[in-house]
């Protein structure tokens, strides 16, 4: 008892404000000396706590004061307030007017650099709210540049969220789109850009004022300078104008964009053509700028956040740390001025590739062009631009109903068929393509692990449109044998393409394995015998479509002679089932190259010590497996079909010699495609350096062999070393 | 009156018995604070209201269901911010105050106890 006594007084402390209360009719007592009596009486390692007390559930405790995980940590200032009274954010920055213009194109930077952060996945609160002149922009009411730049910020931002969260694409950064606590004031930030545009004006005269000769001055003479020193006076209006300039047609790029239907992709490609030029004019400036810097021997400019190389006044990120809860609070480390230039210019682009779409209520079209976006790794702001273009209110481009654009893609126009449209099987298929279009403008990770989990809905859903449509079928050649009910067709051809669709939709899941680097090369042998029947059966089902195409379109131009076919859409879809027979001969001729490769031991088995082939297939490949992808037992058809292959025999399967064969022969019909031509151009290197691979190995077991991805991909090509 | 005097005051100490008797040992008479509103203070100037969950011997505290009080200004300390924790872990090293929540009774027989 006696070390209690002693301690008792050293107690100081107690809760300085009666705002904490304690319970009705009770106290607060100062228990510090009992708990530090009981502390040093308990043994070590023992705790005292009540009888629901969980271990495991105490690990969840939120630790204060660790700064990875207290995100509530009283830093420089306690509050915004307290920031602005100790002068941290002053109104104007400065009172020599030059100061206050390099202050300014700071800040501009700076926060050019905080959106982009922002963009790749850090909170809004981190990064661009971090600022106290946007976090209060009322404060710089009187100064009309700072006052309308941050409000645009503020606009653009909004406009942004706004397109991430309508997408919900954001489930993968959840972080993207929390404003709680953040001040977001769309009526008074609409204002922002009219007063932007005011501000520019008054620049450009006064650019104009600088330049003018001396006699013309004198008529200028009551419009103020920017600023005082007259030798700077131009460049410092040239920096400006690009920096207003870029924010105003970024904000009217992502504005045209959200038009209903596509209507304002015309004009967002001219904004976005204006953006990249300013964007350049930004480099430019920044020679202007560090002029100081320089002299000052500053050499880390490329880290630096502003094109002048200084800190800008006015940006504290630890203000606003608290309102990224619930999530722990993240160091964050912004991106420099150059990569976020290198950021926007590629955003810039993948917005402009979608303006660019065409519009085409054509299926094949559509999905081609996404994934031919997607190669370039577009970030969550045009991905979200992406999906909310392809869907708007369940129809493809807010235009066409997916019954129109299925039926089409069988040749058959279903738009007069109204009764369809309100078919059980005709609304389940416009939920199950709105869903696929909207998993294909998600991140790779996230996408493929959608699209193995749709395939089951697409097979389930399969399955009874079958039993439905045979059925109706049959009840209907029983009545009316020779014209039967026009809707049944449209009916039947559909289920038909479903499996077609199916086939795609692996063939995806399967190639993104090679984009996130999930296969390793032991495993290329059956991922290629995977690709192989996937790709067979797709291009058996195109194949069969093509024919159908081909016949109506023919009894079509029969009937009317004014018909106007449609053969550029019709040669298309032919090179299209040739690309995939040039594939598949591809994966067959790997997949045999690999086999026999491991059956002679030349490569390493993808038995390893802690799974074996046939779990690795299950692990790889067992979603496609639930959704009937084959129908039969896959990996007792794969081995056995792999098992026996021999290298001596190679040379005698022509598997790569069909694929350069269709590859040399398809590529005329690509060349007004430079993207797809590429893809040929790739495939056929491919099969060429297999073949003389092939020719190599079967006559020396002892090269060895390793397989690269520098002509495709997702085709392996075989390197032959001398060992 | 003297119960006024003494929300006013706000604060008292806890030493050395309870009403139970002054054979009680100080595990057995924290464990006898366990699940009740206490209120701790951390060198940074926040306050943490929870309900008293855990401790060990180093004296770290875990508190459930907690709220945090926050001073919007330095320079007049009051704590006009809150917002809810659940449960955290307060590390002794930064603990700078701990009361508990009792009622007056309880509290003036502690007084008169250690009088």
């Amino acid at each position: 008892m006696q070390p209690v006594r002693e301690e008792s007084s050293s107690i100081h402390h107690h809760p300085r404000n009666s705002s904490i209360p304690s319970g009705d009719n009770s106290v607060w007592a100062d228990v510090s000396p009992l708990l530090s009596a009981a502390c040093s009486d308990l043994h070590e390692g023992e705790l005292i706590h009540g009888d629901n007390f969980n271990l495991f559930a105490a690990m969840s405790a939120l630790e204060i004061m660790d700064p990875k995980m207290d995100s509530g940590i009283v830093s420089a200032f306690s509050s915004i307030d307290e920031a602005i009274e100790s002068g941290f954010a002053p109104v104007p920055i400065s009172s020599n007017s030059t100061v206050n213009v390099e202050s300014i194109i700071d800040i501009m930077d700076h926060l050019l650099v905080c959106e982009a952060t922002w963009h790749m996945g850090h909170s809004l609160a981190q990064t661009v709210f971090s600022c106290i002149y946007v976090l209060r922009p009322e404060r710089t009411s009187s100064q009309a540049l700072l006052h309308s730049y941050c409000r645009v910020i503020r606009a653009t931002c909004r406009a942004v969220v706004s397109v991430v969260s309508d997408a919900r694409t954001n489930e993968e950064d959840d972080l993207f789109t929390m404003t709680y606590g953040l001040p977001f004031n769309g009526d008074e930030d609409a204002k922002g850009l009219p007063l932007l545009n005011a501000v520019e004006e008054t620049i450009c005269r006064q650019l104009r004022a600088c330049k003018a000769t001396s006699s013309k001055k004198r008529v200028l003479e009551e419009l103020e300078p920017l600023q005082t020193n007259p030798q700077l006076e131009e460049s410092f209006c040239k920096a400006l104008l690009c920096r207003i300039r870029f924010r105003k047609h970024f904000l009217h790029t992502l504005n045209c964009m959200r038009r209903p239907q596509g209507r304002g992709l015309e004009l967002a490609r001219k904004h976005i053509a204006s953006c990249i030029s300013e964007l350049d004019s930004f480099l430019e400036s920044a020679e202007f700028l560090r002029i100081d810097v320089v002299e000052n021997g500053e050499n880390e400019i490329e880290e630096k956040t502003t094109a002048s190389g200084r800190h800008p006044i006015g940006f504290d990120p630890t203000l606003n740390k608290r309102l990224s809860a619930p999530t722990p609070p993240r160091a964050i480390k912004l991106l420099s001025w150059k990569k976020a230039i290198d950021y926007y210019v590629k955003l810039l682009h993948n917005l402009d590739q979608i303006c660019a779409f065409s519009m085409e209520p054509d299926l094949d079209y559509v999905l081609q062009s996404v994934i031919q976006f997607q190669k370039s790794r577009p970030d969550l702001v045009s991905r979200a631009h992406l999906q909310l273009l392809l869907v708007q209110d369940g129809k493809l481009y807010g235009r066409d109903t997916f019954l129109a654009i299925c039926a089409r893609a069988v040749a058959l126009d279903a738009t007069r068929d109204h009764a369809l449209q309100k078919n059980e099987y005709i609304l389940q298929l416009g939920q199950l393509m709105t869903n696929l279009l909207k998993i294909l403008c998600a991140n790779t990770p996230w996408q493929r692990r959608k699209l193995g989990k749709i395939l089951n809905d697409w097979s389930i859903f399969r399955v009874q449109m079958g039993i439905t449509v045979g059925q109706a079928m049959q009840q209907d050649t029983s009545r009316t044998p020779k014209n039967g009910d026009k809707s049944l067709v449209i009916l039947n051809h559909i289920y038909g393409w479903l499996e077609e669709q199916i086939n795609w939709v692996a063939l995806r899941f399967l190639m993104l394995g090679f984009d996130l680097e999930l296969y390793s090369p032991s495993e290329y042998c059956m991922v290629y015998w995977y690709i192989y029947i996937t790709l067979w059966k797709l291009a058996e089902r195109a194949r069969f479509r093509v024919l159908i195409i081909v016949n109506t379109e023919e009894r079509k131009a029969k009937k009317n002679k004014d018909y106007h076919r449609d053969m550029a859409r019709e040669d298309r879809i032919s090179l299209c089932v040739l690309l995939l027979q040039c594939q598949t001969s591809l994966a067959q001729g790997l997949t045999v190259m690999l086999s026999a490769l491991r059956n002679q031991g030349m490569c390493i088995k993808s038995e390893g010590p802690f799974n074996t082939e046939n779990e690795k297939f299950t692990q790889h490949f067992e979603l496609l497996q639930k959704a009937s992808l084959p129908e039969y037992d896959a990996y007792e058809s794969y081995t056995e079909s792999t098992s026996h292959t021999r290298l001596d025999y190679l040379p005698m399967y022509e598997y790569f010699r069909d694929a350069q064969k269709i590859a040399k022969d398809i590529k005329v019909g690509f060349a007004n495609d430079p993207g797809k031509l590429a893809e040929v151009r790739g495939l056929e290197q491919v099969a060429e350096h297999n073949i003389i691979a092939v020719n190599l190995i079967s006559r020396d077991c002892s090269l060895k062999v390793s397989f690269e991805f520098n002509h495709h991909p997702y085709f392996a090509t075989a390197v032959v070393r001398r060992s | 009156m003297e119960q006024d005097a003494e929300r006013s005051t706000s604060t008292t100490t806890i030493v050395e018995s309870t009403p139970e008797g002054p054979g009680l040992d100080p595990i057995a008479r924290v464990r006898k604070l366990l699940f009740r509103q206490m209120l701790v203070g951390i060198k940074d100037g926040r306050f943490f209201l929870g309900n008293f969950h855990c401790i060990d011997k180093q004296g770290n505290i875990i508190l459930q269901d907690t709220v945090e009080y926050r001073s919007i200004r330095r320079s007049s300390p009051s704590p006009t911010e809150q917002r809810c924790l659940g449960m955290i872990l307060i590390p002794s090293s930064c603990r700078t105050s701990c009361h508990v929540d009792c009622s007056i009774e309880e509290q003036l027989s502690l007084v008169q106890l250690k009088e």
